[in-house]
């Protein structure tokens, strides 16, 4: 793999894990969201 | 010492599954405090009733560490976590009906104490140190430690979204089928480590070396003060800012940003101790918690101070990890470290029991945190100057023939 090509996967991963990590920290003042997001709001 | 494992089972793929397994078994042990006011209203039991069940977990948790990762040693670390998941997935679930404070203690307390032993960082630690090699491992314990740290950050609101919505009994449930996932991420466990076949020193030999070393002593009294200090704070920081005059919120978000800072200090100071020197970084981290903690205790109490403390002790919270056993697996070897920082780890959980006890104890007698806070600060000096005498050459033995 060409190293522009890791930098930049590098650079998409760090910035989903930084939106993941914002998710979850909103999550500790709305706890449904996670529920939302995962599709577990609802079990029948 | 002989690794026999097939060719899939390379570093990466072992790191990723012990990650996995600590963010797992690490994140729906810290849901528990959740479970406290629901379960005790439902049942009528005190509070009392509840901790003492979560500090006998925590006992267990501690004491059966050293064993678990002397079988991890003995027999394999895939076995002894597959055996332990079963544990934490019966402990859950028979949680979700216990009906006495007996029950209780035997489900939540033992069971979900045994399994931990058995999935946490003795366990898991040792595989990951034992594949990768001496430059990246101290890397690739920090990024481990970060998963365990990822699950408390992240499991956390799960749990307390599950309990809104399904109940407490449900949510149990629900969370025990995510521990059931450990089991067959423990296949990535199972690395052949086969120390009996390649002869040389034994589990009481191992032992004897250790205990006579001054280095190990330090390395588990300074791990009791961690144990302390993150016991104490997690469970009686948010009461102490509502004390203060602070909202609830305040001290939701003061937990959220202590587990968000303590995913990137795991990660910081496992990096860093693959650079430097281990045992100075440990100094760093006792010296500088209880720096912080003078800080937060000599500043008026305000929204801004408590969550700029929240971050700084996010940091230095489980950076300890991969530094204690990194060291660990530097002065003894690979070969018994999964037992080795079991013991060590007895002496966190010993310290864990302390801080939790003690902090309500104080706070019961005398009205406030303060001594507790006093304490702490205390202890960290200690530990700081307990850390600096370790010597981190590893031990030279005699040649077997």
């Amino acid at each position: 793999m060409k190293p522009q090509w890791r930098w930049f996967l590098a650079g998409v991963g760090l910035a989903l894990a930084g939106v993941l990590l914002a998710l979850i920290f909103m999550a500790y003042q709305m706890p449904e969201l996670l529920l939302d997001w995962t599709n577990l709001s609802y079990c029948g | 010492m002989t690794l026999t494992k097939p060719a899939w089972r390379t570093p990466l793929i072992i790191l990723i599954a012990g990650c996995v397994i600590l963010t797992l078994s690490m994140g729906v042990r810290h849901t528990a405090g959740l479970f406290l006011q629901p379960m005790t209203l439902d049942h009528g039991w005190s509070r009392e009733t509840f901790s003492f069940a979560i500090a006998l977990q925590n006992l267990v948790w501690g004491l059966a560490s050293p064993f678990a990762g002397a079988l991890a040693d003995r027999h394999g670390a895939g076995r002894t976590v597959v055996g332990a998941a079963v544990l934490y997935v019966l402990g859950l679930v028979l949680m979700s009906q216990a009906a006495s404070p007996l029950t209780f203690d035997l489900t939540a307390g033992v069971l979900i104490g045994l399994g931990l032993s058995g999935t946490t960082f003795a366990v898991i630690m040792g595989v990951i140190g034992r594949h990768t090699t001496p430059e990246k491992r101290s890397l690739a314990l920090g990024i481990a430690s970060a998963g365990g740290s990822f699950g408390q950050f992240a499991v956390l609101p799960i749990g307390q979204a599950l309990i809104t919505a399904y109940g407490w009994q449900s949510a149990l449930v629900l969370l025990a089928c995510g521990v059931g996932l450990i089991a067959p991420l423990a296949y990535a466990m199972a690395d052949g480590h086969k120390p009996a076949a390649s002869g040389g020193q034994s589990i009481a030999e191992a032992l004897r070396e250790a205990g006579g070393q001054k280095s190990f002593h330090y390395l588990f009294w300074g791990y009791f003060v961690c144990g302390f200090q993150t016991a104490f704070i997690m469970l009686h920081l948010p009461s102490f800012l509502v004390d203060g005059g602070l909202t609830a919120n305040v001290g939701m978000t003061a937990v959220a940003l202590i587990g968000l800072f303590n995913i990137f200090g795991s990660f910081l100071f496992g990096w860093a101790g693959g650079c430097g020197s281990k045992k100075n970084l440990l100094v760093l981290i006792y010296a500088a918690r209880a720096v912080a903690i003078l800080i937060f205790m000599l500043l008026p109490l305000s929204t801004a101070t408590a969550w700029g403390f929240a971050a700084v002790m996010g940091i230095l919270w489980l950076g300890t990890v991969p530094l204690t056993n990194g060291l660990v697996a530097q002065i003894f070897g690979l070969r018994y470290m999964s037992m080795l920082t079991g013991i060590v780890f007895l002496g966190h959980q010993l310290g864990s029991f302390l801080g939790a006890w003690l902090g309500g104890r104080i706070f019961d007698q005398t009205g406030s945190y303060e001594l507790a806070w006093i304490i702490a600060i205390v202890l960290s000096v200690l530990a700081a100057l307990c850390s600096w005498p370790i010597n981190e050459k590893p031990l030279l033995r005699p040649a077997t023939a």
